[in-house]
């Protein structure tokens, strides 16, 4: 009886497995198949046929839409460690006047649904000109409320002997924080990037509203517009554009699933 | 302490003044805008309460606060259904169990507008796979996006299918801190596997339930780009998310003071939906 | 008709052995005591009667019922767990009942049982409260409340005091062993602490490595210890052992060892070795101390110590002392004691002497 339960269970669990991977695997072998295979159900082709990314990839900037997806996502990321750490270090071992309203604002952030605050955003935007340019999609994102409570709840922990020690020695307060605390803080620095990178990766509607060239357009936005404006055409299209939005994720994903899985759950919870 | 006084404002100074321009300011402006009428082009003009009357009678608003219900009704139950499923599944030593858990995760990593591309060629009437696979075991096609009956519990499902994994993640971190001498102890009081499930797990995993039903509440009220690529917002406006028509409205109709109470309705209504989920189903976990 | 058998049982995971032959039979309304140090098995001896661990050879019966093949819901036992396992989100009440609930029990049986159980245990204000209102003795109340409330065939403690401070776990001990008695239900009862072994136990089986040390009432562990774990585990405080050599000195036979000798009655029997090694116990308070030291011994059985510490407990004292280059402890109740660094006289009493050979197992 118990061998059938268990195998019972690897079969359910395998079916489940299944159903969230072979769509994604559908997707990359209709990308390589001519029109008249996409709608098969087999994973190999007849005929592999790259003429979908090659019409893709002739239709829509999809290379530099590549390029500014990764140079936002990296750029967003990197501000969100260096000024997030920079305000969290602050925030938790530094006192001074304004620290208890800094906090509350920052809780009370994470509870206004991003809907709010859109339009005025949107005038903003607006208004400073900014339509059309980097500039629309990485200033709104350079701090991250959930990036500064994180940290400043693991800089919470780290103990005071050290900072005192330091302070001793006659070191600043940012000398203390990327050569002191940096180096212990890599687990929640490594979660910190990971979903503020693909929250910025994946991001789709912000850039609808703020910028209308096809050059600057992020690659979910890209893709989005692409598949919808019928600049694909064909099923193997389309879904060859989403291939370039998902398979550097996919890599990743594959090396660093545990750190995926700690990072976006993590965050989630939090928020 | 003069310096740490002042290295502390220093660092913060910047982050304030980002609360300030990128929060506060938003915030209060979008409150402001309520009673205005902007097409950002000419100049604001006062109009009163003239949008919050509009939005009171405004049948498309209604009808899409109606489908984001219909979608939840459908979301909320089958994603606390599979993820606590799932993570049942998980919580034993298992062969591969690092490899069931990243698949379980991976539609979460993949963009949304990927999953609802993808999907909506799933469920395409006459060449989507799913149709297909129905066909194979004799069924009629069904024609998910099409039909207004189908469209949003098909976004539901798709929904439910994108997030599964993270929620499996939440649950099986309530599982691990049901102590091992309860799980015995009802054991040898003589419990049928169903009856630790319902006396012992269950209860015992209702804040993580509680967790999933707002995040999947609030998740659903903010519902945008599955509509967008999928239906448009119909059939017969039967997927129209308030989210959408908010977009509509400022980027299309270029009615922004409509469009920023659009927003602060939707906040408020999620706001109070929470609430009402949190004095329910959190107060049975307080006593 | 003994209640509970163990049959030539043993667990094994994988390569290692966790308990090797374990056969002994309970009787019924005996409260049996398993003891020993973290590692010997005793935990997992209790976790197979239970059912929480299948067997890997060897049989279990409860009764004359075979309970080896038996999920733990169908053996008709109750245990106390170390930190007690009470259902968080259930009120006291709801705890103690959920077992009786489970096997239909009617309602009016069920009331009449809770009632019972909380009269006894004194837990009648609690029940409507939750476990994580309760202090630790509170809850380790209900945990056996629970049990009691099943009225099983068997009892099971693992290690229930542990969680508990020291006066409590006193107090809990007394409460434990007159409920017992009072119940007469056959009880196996895991600890790592000897007073608790001591104090309770109708039999003790002390345990080392998975394997039996010594089966026994409490006053025939301390008396009479088969081998020198069991002497060193059993007592408190514990024994003291100096290794050394046994001799026949012009016909009598006696302990040597360096800077001491002790004269033992009997004789050598021609099997065992002479000048084999042997290690000699004696308990701290079977020593006679004098605190008049005279400048050399006047006895044979008599040893020159000097003080290095001495412990004031109150009405008893430690004293620690050297002889030669061994460190002893004599216990002794007086009120005024020597200082440090003072010389005293100690007598063996050759009758409570316990020789160990180098196997570790009791010479006769």
């Amino acid at each position: 009886m118990k061998t059938f339960r268990r195998v019972a269970l690897y079969a359910g669990l395998t079916i489940a497995a299944i159903t969230f991977i072979y769509p994604f695997l559908w997707m990359a072998s209709a990308t390589f198949k001519p029109p008249i295979e996409v709608g098969s159900l087999s994973l190999i082709p007849n005929h592999i046929t790259f003429d979908n990314y090659r019409t893709m990839w002739a239709r829509a900037p999809f290379g530099r839409a590549l390029l500014n997806s990764a140079f936002v996502a990296t750029t967003i990321t990197l501000a969100v460690l260096l000024f997030g750490s920079m305000t969290a270090y602050a925030m938790a071992r530094l006192s001074f006047r304004g620290r208890p309203v800094l906090n509350a604002a920052t809780i009370a952030v994470l509870l206004v649904p991003g809907q709010l605050t859109l339009i005025p955003l949107y005038t903003l935007i607006v208004q400073l000109g900014w339509i059309d340019t980097y500039a629309a999609l990485i200033v709104p994102y350079l701090f991250n409320a959930t990036a500064i409570l994180m940290l400043r709840q693991f800089f919470l922990q780290i103990p005071q002997s050290l900072i005192d020690s330091a302070r001793m020695d006659g070191m600043g307060e940012l000398r203390i924080l990327f050569t002191i605390f940096w180096p212990l803080s890599k687990p929640v620095l490594s979660i910190v990037a990971i979903f503020t990178f693909m929250g910025s990766w994946n991001e789709v509607l912000w850039p609808l509203l703020v910028v209308r060239d096809q050059h600057l357009m992020t690659l979910p936005q890209l893709l989005t517009v692409f598949a919808l404006g019928g600049g694909a055409g064909t099923i193997g299209v389309s879904l060859a554009s989403a291939m370039v939005l998902v398979v550097p994720v996919v890599i990743a994903y594959a090396f660093l699933q545990r750190n995926f899985i700690e990072s976006m759950a993590g965050a989630g919870i939090k928020g | 302490m003069r310096a740490e006084e002042r290295s502390g404002s220093l660092l913060t100074a910047p982050y304030a003044a980002f609360l300030l321009i990128f929060a506060v300011y938003p915030i209060a402006f979008a409150l402001a805008l309520v009673f205005m009428q902007w097409d950002l082009v000419t100049t604001p003009s006062f109009a009163g309460f003239d949008n919050v009357r509009l939005l009171a009678n405004d049948g498309r608003f209604w009808r899409a606060v109606a489908n984001t219900f219909v979608f939840l009704s459908i979301h909320v139950p089958l994603q606390i259904a599979s993820a606590l499923a799932l993570a049942l599944a998980l919580n034993r030593r298992l062969v591969l169990r690092g490899f069931w858990r990243a698949s379980f995760f991976l539609p979460v990593v993949i963009s949304g507008a990927v999953v609802a591309i993808l999907w909506s060629h799933l469920y395409a009437t006459d060449v989507g796979l799913i149709n297909r696979l129905l066909a194979r075991i004799g069924l009629n096609p069904v024609p998910w996006l099409t039909d207004p009956a189908t469209a949003m519990p098909a976004i539901a499902v798709m929904v439910t299918w994108k997030n599964v994994g993270f929620y499996v993640i939440i649950y099986l971190a309530g599982l691990q801190y049901i102590p091992r001498s309860c799980q015995e102890a009802i054991e040898i009081e003589g419990a049928s596997a169903w009856q630790r499930f319902r006396y012992l797990t269950l209860p015992s995993l209702l804040p993580q339930t509680l967790l999933v039903v707002t995040l999947s509440t609030i998740n659903g009220f903010q519902l945008f780009i599955e509509p967008y690529v999928m239906t448009g917002g119909g059939p017969l406006r039967r997927t129209y998310s308030v989210v959408l028509y908010l977009y509509t409205n400022a980027f299309a109709y270029q009615k922004m003071g409509y469009a920023a109470t659009i927003g602060v309705a939707l906040a408020l209504i999620i706001g109070t939906v929470v609430l009402i989920q949190r004095r329910t189903i959190g107060r049975t976990e307080a006593l | 008709m003994p209640s509970v058998t163990f049959e030539h049982v043993s667990k094994r995971f994988g390569e290692v052995t966790v308990v090797e032959d374990f056969d002994l039979q309970v009787a019924d309304g005996e409260l049996l005591v398993l003891v020993g140090g973290s590692g010997s098995g005793k935990s997992t001896i209790l976790r197979m009667l239970a059912g929480l661990e299948t067997v890997t050879t060897g049989k279990i019966w409860i009764d004359d019922r075979d309970v080896t093949p038996l999920p733990p819901r169908d053996r008709d036992v109750a245990m106390v767990f170390q930190d007690y396992g009470l259902y968080p989100h259930m009120t006291v009440r709801e705890n103690l009942s959920l077992g009786l609930r489970l096997r239909k029990v009617p309602r009016d049986e069920i009331e009449r049982r809770v009632t019972w159980a909380a009269g006894m245990l004194r837990l009648e204000p609690l029940l409507e409260r939750r476990p994580k209102q309760l202090s630790g003795g509170q809850r380790q109340r209900v945990a056996m409340g629970r049990a009691m409330v099943r009225e099983p065939l068997v009892f099971l403690f693992d290690e229930p005091l542990s969680n508990l401070d020291a006066g409590l776990r006193a107090q809990m001990r007394i409460e434990i062993g007159g409920l017992q008695r009072r119940l007469g239900t056959t009880t196996v009862y895991v600890t790592h602490d000897q007073v608790e072994a001591m104090t309770l136990g109708d039999r003790i089986v002390v345990l080392a490595d998975g394997k039996i040390q010594q089966i026994g009432r409490p006053i025939e562990l301390y008396l009479a210890p088969v081998n020198r774990f069991v002497a060193g585990f059993i007592g408190t405080p514990s024994m003291n052992f100096v290794d050394g050599r046994l001799q026949t000195d012009d016909g009598a036979l006696a302990f040597m060892t360096e800077g001491a000798r002790v004269k033992l009655p009997g004789k050598l029997l021609p099997s065992e070795n002479e000048s084999a090694s042997v290690t000699l116990g004696i308990r701290p308070e079977d020593l006679n101390v004098d605190f008049a030291a005279n400048g050399t011994p006047n006895s044979d059985d008599a040893l020159l110590g000097k003080i290095v510490l001495v412990e004031r407990l109150g009405g008893t004292s430690h004293i620690h002392f050297e002889v030669g280059p061994h460190r002893l402890m004599a216990s002794v109740s007086a009120d005024s004691l020597p200082d440090v660094g003072d010389t005293i006289t100690i007598q063996v009493p050759a009758e409570r002497v316990h020789l160990f050979g180098s196997d570790g197992r009791a010479l006769s």
